[in-house]
């Protein structure tokens, strides 16, 4: 398929009197990684809650994959080829970390048993947690957590990956251990929106950084660009005071 | 109603907590149902007349009262579960139904509700009969348990109900958000991940209404069901003994609900192994 693999055109959401997106366009193309940074209730989670429709919008339009998000048939279409990834994890606590990866297959990918726990194993190798497939989320660090979160969305597949600041809710020892694997999935070409204001992980990974304030993008560029020479003065305010932290 | 544990209390299974040989396994207020049993056992070795015979007497009201809330128990759990999904429906008129059920049950007594029940539904059911001209619907009399049973269940459907959507609403909105972006339908979603959650909530709450149902259950006795209350009822009448009467059954009813207690303390610490 050609052109974008996410299309988002001039939509516009609204939360009561709160005007969250203010019509927002953005592409994504198959295997890129973008960074959406932009101030604290800009509509960054808004956007891309959008872009899987847990959020509904008001107006314009999203395609994903070359499906429109309108009838329910295609919303649970799109959602199967996109995981995503909250910052409050989200793990059902009643399941081990190994059901947490094996239910969904099970139910909607209608995977046998055996096979869902094969692929689960061998994600959970790759998240490198190994060895934590029987625990509870609870008896997990944050960052184990987050993942066996990571490894939950991998596990069905998914042509798309998106991340609301995966690793925000961590202690600052646990946050290399979810980038790292962020890196490895960038690496091997999974497309991936991410709101994130780790500097270092938008300069190693992402091939676009987004700024986007009060619902609208101000300025997208290349991670070096954006933040060594912006000449947006919006932009340089906020990077000022995120790089300053 | 309880929470559950914060994400925070990270481990908290893994905790144990020292036990003193087999100690821990014995639940020391089961000596007070035991207790209860035999002062009732004292009672009736002591003086059989009267306490035996009212025990024999009232016999078949006890299998009567269990009966009734048995049944009418395992109908509220569903009717409960129905209600707080037609509450929390995105449907409007599915909403607006269980909203009205729940408010216009919960303003009338109970004991209202079952005598409108025995005495006031056949009238309506006659009349409509009469009205499609339907012999089977014009001859139909009220049966004293099953319209008991029914009045049981609409009254108590409309509490479960919102112990039901009180704990499906404690879930945190993630865990539908997460199962919902995993491709899972909203039924899916329910049944595999909100529920098995809001069951451990709920435990609490839906055990009380057990026991508090099969205490007012004993108002069934006004509508013509021979329980244990109706059963001590005409005892008394024909032997004119109240204290001796109500004294058993009152004893019979705390030996029920404290069982009763028991069994839900058991089951939430099967749900709740850390606790
Ligand atoms: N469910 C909601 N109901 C009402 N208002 C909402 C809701 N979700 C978001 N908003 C509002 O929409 C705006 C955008 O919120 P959003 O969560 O998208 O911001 P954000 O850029 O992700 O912020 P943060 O960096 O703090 O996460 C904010 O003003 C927020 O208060
Ligand atoms: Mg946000």
């Amino acid at each position: 398929m050609e052109g974008p693999v996410i299309r988002i055109e001039n939509v516009h959401k609204h939360f009561g009197r709160v005007h969250a997106l203010q019509g927002i366009s953005l592409n994504v193309d198959k295997g890129e990684v973008v960074v959406i940074i932009g101030p604290s209730g800009s509509g960054k989670s808004t956007l891309l809650r959008c872009i899987n429709r847990l959020e509904e919008y008001n107006s314009g339009r999203i395609v994903v994959d070359g499906i429109p998000l309108d009838s329910t048939q295609n919303i649970n279409a799109v959602r199967q080829e996109v995981g995503i990834v909250f910052q409050s994890f989200n793990l059902f606590s009643h399941l081990t970390a190994m059901e947490n990866l094996t239910l969904a297959q099970r139910i909607v990918r209608k995977r046998p048993r055996e096979e869902s726990q094969k692929i689960a194993l061998d994600l959970f190798i790759k998240v490198g947690i190994p060895d934590k497939a029987d625990s509870y989320p609870l008896q997990l660090s944050g960052g184990q957590q987050q993942r066996v979160a990571i490894a939950r969305a991998l596990a069905m597949n998914p042509k798309i990956m998106l991340f609301d600041e995966p690793t925000s809710a961590l202690d600052p020892e646990m946050i290399a251990e979810v980038l790292n694997v962020m890196l490895v999935l960038a690496r091997e070409g999974m497309t991936m929106v991410v709101i994130s204001h780790e500097m270092g992980f938008a300069r190693a990974a992402a091939n676009r950084v987004v700024f986007i304030d009060e619902g609208q993008v101000v300025e997208e560029s290349t991670p070096e660009d954006m933040f060594a020479s912006s000449s947006n003065e919006r932009t340089k305010l906020f990077l000022s005071k995120v790089l300053q932290i | 109603m309880d929470k559950q544990p914060k994400p925070g209390s990270r481990g908290s299974k893994l905790v144990t907590i020292p036990t003193f040989g087999r100690a821990k396994h014995i639940d020391p207020w089961w000596g007070l149902v035991a207790l209860v049993v035999a002062s009732i056992a004292v009672l009736v070795t002591v003086r059989p007349d009267p306490f035996r015979n009212i025990l024999l007497f009232v016999r078949d009201g006890v299998t009567v009262t269990i009966f009734i809330t048995v049944t009418a128990f395992v109908a509220i759990l569903v009717v409960g579960l129905l209600g707080a999904l037609g509450r929390l429906s995105r449907n409007r008129i599915i909403h607006t139904v269980s909203t009205l059920y729940v408010e216009l049950i919960r303003g009338i007594p109970l004991l209202v509700q079952l005598i409108w029940w025995y005495f006031a539904f056949p009238v309506v059911v006659q009349h409509v009969g009469e009205w499609l001209n339907v012999s089977a619907l014009v001859n139909y009399r009220a049966n004293a348990i099953s319209t008991a049973i029914v009045g049981l269940v609409f009254c108590y459907g409309a509490y479960m109900t919102e112990i039901y959507r009180a704990g499906i609403q404690s879930i945190p909105k993630g865990q539908m958000e997460a199962a919902r972006s995993l491709g899972m339908t909203y039924a899916q979603a329910m049944r595999h991940i909100i529920l098995p959650q809001a069951i451990r909530v709920v435990l609490p709450p839906v055990g009380n209404e057990f026991i508090a149902l099969l205490k007012d259950s004993s108002l069934v006795s006004v509508v013509a069901v021979a329980d244990l209350t109706r059963r001590g009822r005409e005892f008394m009448s024909t032997h004119f003994n109240p204290i001796e009467v109500w004294t058993m059954v009152a004893l019979i009813y705390l030996v029920m609900t404290l069982f009763s207690g028991r069994l839900v303390a058991w089951m939430e610490k099967r749900y709740h192994p850390e606790t």
